[in-house]
Formats: structure tokens, C-alpha cells, sequence
């Protein structure tokens, strides 16, 4: 599935990214499921608020891991991919009213 | 703790067998408990903060009927409080705007509706009951409080050639998830098993039509359908093996490694009245049986797939052999496949596809009060 590099990924509302009691570590629970997140995965997952299109959220990443976009681009997209798969993420076409 | 217990991820909390409908592929057990033996509410909060301390991450609010219990919100409130992602197994008989407002107050996440059917009248027939209606308009409600939405129709027989209208059906309700799910043969459905079974054509083209659907659906609603057990080659991997993952809790607070392991009859369950769950969970005798691969019988112990099915179905195995330390006999290299192959066999036969003779079925009825 093609990411559009302007739309604003939002974190799906039948999932909940929370701390998990044994490891400690960043998990999101859905129907179902959970995933278990590595510190770039919920670096990626914290982003996906709906404020941020695409573009926006490689930047801060590339900025935060000291890399160019290029790099990271094609990282970003495939896990964001595998979100969408799933059904966890939203695409905002704008950024939501306050 | 015991080294060979692993951390349990889903608890599946069946409050009641009390049920409006009468569904004959029910896999609840024949002898139902009755409400004055049920386990109290704060019996069940205890098992909650238990579950969690565990490691257990979703609890799944079933039965029976889980609204039939008035202290439902409250229990749903403890299972948020104490970090548990919430799902409510339900007919949604019951379910108005007043109850899933509470229950979004409370903190569930999610909501499973069952349908018997996408029509009406079939629908109604193999419910037992008049539902179908009532149900359209609570995933409707359910929708518009924002739940997530997952439908859940068991497949047999009777439905599994609606199955592409199935699809639509919960497309159009705003499904996120949808489970077909073959009939499993145990409970009322085992009783039932010579009328439920879909013949071989069937099943091909059920399969055809699911595998189209999935495709066409990625990324919009997720959906689920496994070729069922008696026309499988392999078994499942019952529970992702015995005590690995999961346990059930059921209405009188028996701890089960599966929701139909009361099919073991040789098995006793020990009860979160008399013992912690953590005990059961790691301890009991119950949870140890079947644990692992090292009891596992010949074909499977010297087996390339014991650790891909570890041996399938105990209860299927105790149900149809009669022993349920043996390999599942859904499997094609169980001793005893040919029992199993002989009754799909005696079964294509029927072909019978309309309910035109409910009788022949037994549909399930509560326990007595």
C-alpha cells in the first residue's frame, strides 16, 4: 500500500499504547492483539497523533536519530505499512480542530 | 515459580451461562451452571487484578450472556483500572444506549456482536429465538458510541452458503474485524455435530469466497476463517499449546486451560475460591497435563510439527478417542483419523441445507433455577 506523504497518520482509537506491568515496555493492546514495541517502533507509534503528516514525522525522527530523511523514509513507511495492515492506523486528511 | 509456566496473555472471563438464545452449535457444556452458583462480584475483581498481575493483557467478557450479569459495568471498571484491554463477547440482547454509555464510562474497549445469519428469518431460526432485529440495531448503537466492532457468525451447515452476503453484511454494519468461525465440536455442537457439518463443497467454496474477501478487505476490516478441524489435515494449535497463553475462568470460577476443556472428564479444575490464580495458572494439576511437548504420545512426540500444533485439540481427542492424552484424530497421521474421516464421510449425505427440520437439532437450554 502506497503512504499519500501528505496525509496525517493517527494511531487507530481500537488501540491503546501503554506501558506493559511485566517488561516494563512500551506495548499496544487491540482487539485481539498486541504488539510489543522496540524504542524505534514507539518512537514511530508516539508520532501518529494526527498532527503530523508523513513528511513531518520523518523529519522529527530523522532529527531525533541524527539521519537524513532518505535514510529513513523507506523504515518509516514499511512499519507505518504494517499499522495500517492491521488496521491500527487512521488517515487524516487534516490536522483535527481544536 | 514453576520454570515450565509461561507468561498467560488472554483471559477469557465466561460471568454466566444464562443466554436469551438457544443456539445448537453452542460449545457451552451440557450440564450449564445455574445463577445461585455463580461467583460473586468481588470474586471477580479478584480474578481481574490477578489476571493483570499475571501478565494477562486482554480479558474477554463472555458466557452465556455477560449482560445478563447486573454487575458487568463494575467489572469491566476493574478490568480498565487494572490495565486489562477490555472486549465484550455478546448476543447484545440487552444492550441499549443506557448500558454501552456505562460501559464506555467504565473503559471497554471493544465489542463482539454474534449474528447467526445476515437475514433475518435464518437468523431467528438458529438462534431459537426472535434476536436478529434487536441485534441490527444494538451494532448500530455500538457504532455510534465509537466501540470498535467485531462480528462474530459461526459457520455451519444452515449458513456457510450465505457467506458472501455474510461479508457484506458486516461491511455494512462497520465491522472492523470480522470471525467467521467454523463451528467447534464440542458442547451442544458436538450433540448436533451430524446436522452442523458443512458438506466438502461447501467448505471449498466458503474457502474460496474468505480467501477473496481478505484480500479485498486488507487494511479495511480484518477477517478471519480457518478451514475447520474434521477437514483439516493437521489440527490446530489448540490455545498456542496447553497453559501457554490463555486460560478461562468460567461461571462458578473453575480455571480451565481452554473454554471447553470440561470435555476432560478425567480433569479436576481447581476453583479461584479456594486457590490464587497464579497457583492454578503455574501449579495446578490441571495446567501441567498437557503442558509443553514432553507428554506429547507417539505419532507426535518424535513428530517435525509437535511444536507447530503440539499435538491439537486435547478435548477433541478425549471426545472422539476417548483418551485425551492421544493425538488429536483431526490429524492425518492420528491411529484414528479413519473414525473421524468415516463420519465426514456419512455426513456428505446430507444435504440437506435448509432448517426445514429443526427438530433433528437440539438447541441449548439454561440450567433449571
Amino acid at each position: 500500500m502506497q503512504l499519500p506523504p501528505d496525509m496525517r497518520p493517527k494511531l487507530s482509537s481500537r488501540a491503546r499504547l501503554q506501558t506493559d506491568k511485566v517488561t516494563g515496555k512500551p506495548i499496544v493492546l487491540y482487539p485481539e492483539g498486541v504488539l510489543m514495541l522496540n524504542p524505534t517502533g514507539h518512537a514511530i507509534v508516539s508520532l501518529c497523533t494526527g498532527n503530523d503528516t508523513f513528511q513531518e514525522i520523518v523529519a522529527k525522527l530523522a532529527a531525533r536519530y541524527q539521519k537524513t530523511t532518505e535514510e529513513i523514509s523507506p523504515q518509516v513507511a514499511e512499519y507505518l505499512n504494517r499499522l495500517r495492515e492491521r488496521n491500527l492506523l487512521e488517515m487524516r486528511d487534516e490536522k483535527p480542530k481544536k | 515459580m514453576n520454570s515450565r509456566a509461561p507468561r498467560p496473555f488472554t483471559l477469557l472471563a465466561e460471568i454466566t451461562h444464562r443466554c436469551p438464545l438457544h443456539c445448537p452449535y453452542c460449545s457451552n457444556p451440557l450440564q450449564l451452571a445455574s445463577v445461585a452458583d455463580e461467583l460473586k462480584t468481588q470474586d471477580w475483581q479478584r480474578v481481574l487484578r490477578e489476571a493483570a498481575d499475571l501478565g494477562v493483557l486482554h480479558v474477554g467478557f463472555s458466557g452465556g450472556e455477560p449482560l445478563q450479569r447486573a454487575d458487568l459495568v463494575q467489572l469491566v471498571a476493574t478490568a480498565r483500572e487494572s490495565g486489562l484491554y477490555s472486549n465484550l463477547i455478546t448476543s447484545s440482547l440487552g444492550l441499549d444506549s443506557q448500558r454501552l454509555d456505562e460501559l464506555k464510562q467504565a473503559g471497554l474497549d471493544s465489542i463482539q456482536i454474534s449474528f447467526q445469519s445476515d437475514e433475518e428469518p435464518l437468523a431467528d431460526k438458529i438462534a431459537g429465538t426472535s434476536a436478529h432485529r434487536k441485534k441490527l440495531e444494538a451494532a448500530r448503537l455500538v457504532r455510534d458510541f465509537g466501540f470498535p466492532l467485531t462480528i462474530n457468525t459461526v459457520l455451519h451447515r444452515y449458513n456457510i452458503e450465505r457467506l458472501e452476503q455474510i461479508i457484506l453484511f458486516a461491511e455494512s454494519l462497520g465491522a472492523e474485524r470480522l470471525e467467521l468461525a467454523n463451528t467447534q465440536y464440542y458442547g451442544w455442537a458436538f450433540k448436533n455435530r451430524a446436522s452442523l457439518l458443512p458438506t466438502r463443497s461447501q467448505i471449498e467454496r466458503a474457502t474460496q469466497i474468505a480467501t477473496a474477501a481478505k484480500k479485498r478487505l486488507l487494511g479495511k476490516m480484518e477477517l478471519l476463517f480457518v478451514v475447520p478441524d474434521y477437514y483439516s489435515d493437521r489440527p490446530k494449535p489448540c490455545m498456542n499449546g496447553w497453559g501457554q497463553k490463555y486460560l478461562t475462568v468460567n461461571p462458578v470460577g473453575e480455571v480451565l486451560p481452554c473454554p471447553t476443556a470440561h470435555e476432560i472428564k478425567s480433569l479436576r479444575f481447581d476453583n479461584v475460591r479456594e486457590k490464587s490464580l497464579g497457583w492454578i495458572w503455574t501449579e495446578s494439576e490441571a495446567f501441567n497435563r498437557f503442558r509443553g511437548t514432553e507428554w506429547l504420545p507417539q505419532p507426535c512426540h518424535d513428530c517435525e510439527f509437535r511444536k507447530v500444533d503440539f499435538g491439537g485439540c486435547r478435548c477433541q481427542a478425549a471426545l472422539i478417542t476417548g483418551d485425551p492424552s492421544a493425538t488429536d484424530p483431526t490429524c492425518q497421521f492420528s491411529p484414528q483419523r479413519q473414525m473421524l474421516t468415516d463420519f465426514v464421510e456419512g455426513s456428505q449425505g446430507n444435504g440437506n441445507t435448509s432448517l426445514g427440520e429443526p427438530d433433528k437439532l437440539i438447541f441449548r437450554q439454561n440450567a433449571k433455577r
